[in-house]
């Protein structure tokens, strides 16, 4: 009984993991990667300007999505949610999608420089109309790619866990 | 399976099923908890996700005035540092300033208006709009309106005059428990002067301190642990450092030699060492023979026999500090809060005076008048000022008071009766930031931002030497439904009609046109760079200096005859002396609501979280005590109880007590924790100044049978033969170079 147990146990994680896997969670406002990078070909840092200056890449402000949004595509629903934000002096509320834990020290700004592509570690967000979280950042990713790129210091402990 | 019956396969479902669950609850807490991502709306101009942003500002947690450097990111403060360019701080901060965070971030802050419901007897929240109304009502109906703060330094202090100046009769009264009141007297009577000297310890070569606890919260302690390094390690002689106190404070440990004296006598060892200098030929002014008879009533034998400390020991001193350029004298704390509190600043004065060390680099140096137009020292009342408002209030002539972040039910002795007076006033309104004693008190509460939040400036007391005024700014958006105190005055100014008389409309714009003057009187460039690069510095001085020339007239001297302390309680029932003592962690009693204050250990006991009293190890065999009993500490006028420490560095009919905790209220880290021995002080002044001589109260101490457990950081206080504490002899070098060595060098010079 024990083992059936068990079994069930396995199963219940599994199916989990499969089918709520939770790395798309619902957004407030169904935002498109695909139409904004892919399409249109904005680039990443158009929107995401902290990226080379900050440890967090940051997600515009509401004031930068109307730069464009006063003018573009202003009678999509989607657009009208963000616009109901906007008038109503709201940030949007966006939920994480790639997220470490706390005690991992990553900086965007060393990456940047260093010139790693976004999609290393968020996978090819322009084709993805919901962002989900595609590639494995994890401690082996993280040191797998240190190693290739011989980076100083690169597998030292303290160098992601300060 | 053949054997597997109906009985058998529902269990098996069961299990299964259970299993199932199990595993997908387990996954589903494996997994990362939901965050958000929100950015601002409008970000502001500066504001770079995940860069953090530093404001310099003024530190709001004690009168020294220390330039703060405060880390911010995302708009939050994330840490206090000091400013380098500050020079009351130069880039250092003490640990109650560091603590100022959980003043910004603390769970018990007011966060809205209240209003006393006077059916249920508690507090409601309200708006700001029915607050303003009430406080405005109250104040228009009233004929006698008193203002109480704390000090408040800086162009605020307009806001306030203006505030209180449109009312029909108000009183501006200012009161800080810690403030030296004795001093600023004493300096008056001895020099004519109004503010606090410099007293430069870097440059000195020969301290006494006669009772002030400079490295551990007396008046500035950030610039005199500063100092203090400099003196012992700054590249130069060494300084020497003597400290006369009847219980050996931070100060006295860290000193070369401690002297106990008995308390309230370090006036009278200070006029001894003077006339031992004197009478040495140490001192040749023109009125040389005035000085000789003024000081003879403080012939050796005599100071000797009445402070209690060693004819040899004054001798030595008075040598010490006779032939070692330039020396410093100074007092504060208990021993200025004696009957006699005056006098001994006097003393010390005296001292200073005859040893030649006013207006010279490593003594006295007088400070000149600050940048700003106004420094707020005006409004300040002592002790006696409460008290007289007791009076007022006891027979009926006060009809409002409004309290802003001071709280005098708690640093007020029960004998004083200040509770029962607030009580007789019919409107109390309170703008501090938390429940304190005084606040649970009022009618309403309009809570004010706390100092990382509010516009401000200072100038630094005591000064530095030169001209210094410093602004602060506020480094985060207010976190609550607070305002700045300045902005509650104007609110409540206009709603009773009196708009005119504050001309700012915002504490911002006070500060701000306060600074236009000081940049007409030679700002450079227009005035908008100049308030920009001053908000970045967070300092501004001129190189101005005061060099007058004072002279101290001997008769100051001979006047004060009077010199023995009084103690309230006779010595038969009341054989101890009670020696309330302050400390940086705790200040007046308001870092007592701050966990990091209560977690840090006590640097002398190494007690956290708790009050205590220090016995001295003779006594405590005597009255059968052990550390730990609790026992219970009763003066004429009340009783508390604490926990016994067992303390060496004590005269034995000396106990001391920390000052800060016994808080009735404050919120859930302060409330019910330690005991307050100034509630069991007699309410007696020292008649010169007016202030509470809080260390002259005689106790009787009694076991209750009670043990408590002490929380401290070192298990056993003596070294028990472990060689842990390493000395060197009093006569530095006799020891000889065969001495053996367990130190380790660094890297040994080839010869
Ligand atoms: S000494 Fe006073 S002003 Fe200076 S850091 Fe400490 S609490 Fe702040």
């Amino acid at each position: 009984m024990v083992l059936v147990a068990l079994a069930g146990m396995v199963v219940g994680y599994w199916a989990n993991a499969a089918f709520f896997p939770g790395t798309s969670p619902q957004q407030p406002i169904d935002f498109s990667h695909k139409v904004h990078a892919g399409d249109n070909e904005i680039p990443c840092q158009y929107c995401h300007v902290q990226a080379r200056r900050s440890v967090s890449a940051g997600v515009p402000s509401v004031n930068k999505c109307m730069g464009c949004h006063l003018e573009v595509a202003t009678d999509r629903p989607q657009v009208r949610l963000l616009t109901n934000y906007w008038e109503s002096g709201e940030p949007v509320p966006w939920i994480k999608v790639h997220d470490l834990p706390d005690f991992v020290h990553f900086t965007h700004k060393r990456h940047v420089a260093a010139g790693i592509e976004c999609q290393t570690c968020h996978g090819a967000v322009e084709s993805m109309d919901v962002v989900s979280r595609e590639a494995p950042v994890k401690m082996g990713l993280c040191l797998a790619c240190h190693r290739e790129n011989e980076v100083e210091h690169g597998t030292d402990c303290w160098t992601c866990h300060k | 399976m053949s054997n597997v019956d109906r009985r058998e396969f529902l269990k098996l479902v069961g299990a299964g099923g259970v299993g199932v669950g199990a595993g997908f609850m387990l996954a589903e807490s494996a997994k990362h908890p939901l965050e958000h991502l929100i950015p601002y709306a409008v970000p502001p101009e500066e504001f770079s996700s995940g860069v953090a942003t530093w404001y310099n500002s003024v530190c709001g947690m004690c009168p020294a005035g220390c330039g703060i450097s405060v880390r911010t990111r995302e708009g939050r403060a994330k840490k206090i540092e000091g400013n380098p360019s500050h020079p009351v701080s130069q880039g250092r901060l003490c640990a109650l300033g560091q603590a100022g965070l959980q003043v910004l971030y603390n769970p018990d802050r007011l966060s809205s208006p209240l209003l006393l419901d006077g059916a249920s007897g508690s507090f409601r929240p309200a708006t700001w709009v029915e607050g303003v109304d009430k406080v405005a009502g109250a104040l228009s109906s009233a004929r006698n309106v008193v203002v109480l703060s704390r000090g408040i330094r800086g162009h605020l202090a307009q806001i306030f005059e203006r505030f209180a100046g449109s009312l029909s009769s108000a009183n501006l009264l200012q009161y800080d428990f810690a403030h030296e009141d004795a001093l600023y007297v004493g300096n008056r009577e001895s020099f004519g002067i109004d503010r606090l000297p410099y007293y430069d310890i870097a440059n000195t070569r020969y301290l006494v301190s006669f009772g002030a606890d400079y490295l551990n919260g007396w008046i500035s302690p950030v610039h005199h642990s500063l100092g203090f390094g400099t003196s012992r390690q700054g590249g130069h002689d060494r300084g020497y450092f003597v400290q006369v106190e009847p219980r050996m404070s931070v100060s006295g440990a860290s000193a070369d030699r401690w002297v106990p004296a008995n308390p309230g006598t370090e006036g009278l060892l200070a006029l001894g060492i003077a006339q031992q200098i004197v009478a040495m030929g140490g001192y040749s002014g023109a009125d040389r023979d005035a000085w000789t008879s003024t000081l003879a009533p403080y012939d050796i034998a005599s100071v000797s026999q009445r402070t209690g400390v060693n004819d040899d020991i004054v001798r030595q001193i008075a040598e010490g500090f006779m032939h070692t350029r330039p020396g410093l004298a100074i007092t504060g704390g208990a021993a200025t809060r004696h009957v006699n509190g005056v006098n001994t600043a006097i003393a010390v004065n005296t001292l200073n005076y005859i040893a030649g060390n006013v207006g010279i680099e490593g003594g006295i140096l007088f400070n000149p008048a600050a940048p700003l137009a106004t420094t707020g020292e005006e409004n300040r009342g002592a002790y006696e000022s409460l008290a007289n408002l007791v009076t007022h209030a006891e027979n009926g002539s006060i009809d409002a008071l409004l309290v802003y972040d001071t709280d005098p039910v708690f640093t007020m002795p029960a004998d004083s009766g200040f509770r029962e007076a607030l009580e007789k006033i019919p409107f109390v309104a309170s703008l501090s930031s938390f429940m304190d004693e005084t606040t649970a008190m009022a009618d309403v509460v309009l809570p004010s931002h706390t100092y990382l939040e509010s516009w401000g400036d200072d100038v630094p007391e005591p000064g530095v030497g030169f001209s210094v005024g410093a602004v602060s700014q506020p480094v985060v958006a207010p976190l609550y439904n607070t305002q700045a105190v300045g902005d509650t005055l104007i609110a409540i100014a206009a709603h009773m009609g009196h708009s005119d008389a504050i001309p700012w409309a915002s504490t911002e714009e006070c500060i701000k046109d306060g600074w236009r003057q000081v940049h007409a009187q030679g700002g450079s460039g227009d005035f908008d760079a100049f308030w920009r690069s001053l908000l970045q510095a967070g300092v501004y001085g001129r190189n101005i200096r005061d060099t007058r020339a004072v002279s101290l007239d001997p008769t100051v001297v001979a006047g004060m005859d009077a010199n023995e302390p009084t103690f309230s309680g006779n010595a038969a029932t009341y054989p101890f002396t009670l020696h309330p003592y302050t400390s940086m962690r705790m200040h007046d009693g308001r870092g007592a609501n701050l966990p990091w204050m209560l977690e840090l250990p006590d640097a002398m006991t190494s007690v956290v979280y708790s009050s205590w009293v220090e016995i001295n190890p003779v006594t405590a065999e005597e009255l059968g005590v052990r550390q730990g009993d609790v026992v219970e500490i009763s003066s004429e006028h009340g009783s508390v109880t604490a926990p016994v420490y067992v303390y060496p560095a004590i005269m034995p009919d000396v106990v001391a007590m920390p000052v800060g905790q016994g808080h009735s209220k404050l919120g859930r880290y302060a409330k019910n924790r330690g005991s307050n021995p100034l509630s069991i002080v007699a309410a007696q002044t020292d008649a010169k100044s007016g202030s509470l001589a809080w260390a002259a109260t005689r106790v009787s101490v009694a076991p209750t049978g009670q043990r408590a457990k002490l929380v401290t950081m070192s298990g056993e206080s003596r070294e028990l033969g472990r060689n842990i504490v390493q000395t060197t002899g009093g006569a530095a070098g006799s020891a000889g170079h065969s001495a053996k060595l367990n130190s380790i060098p660094i890297k040994v010079e080839a010869v």
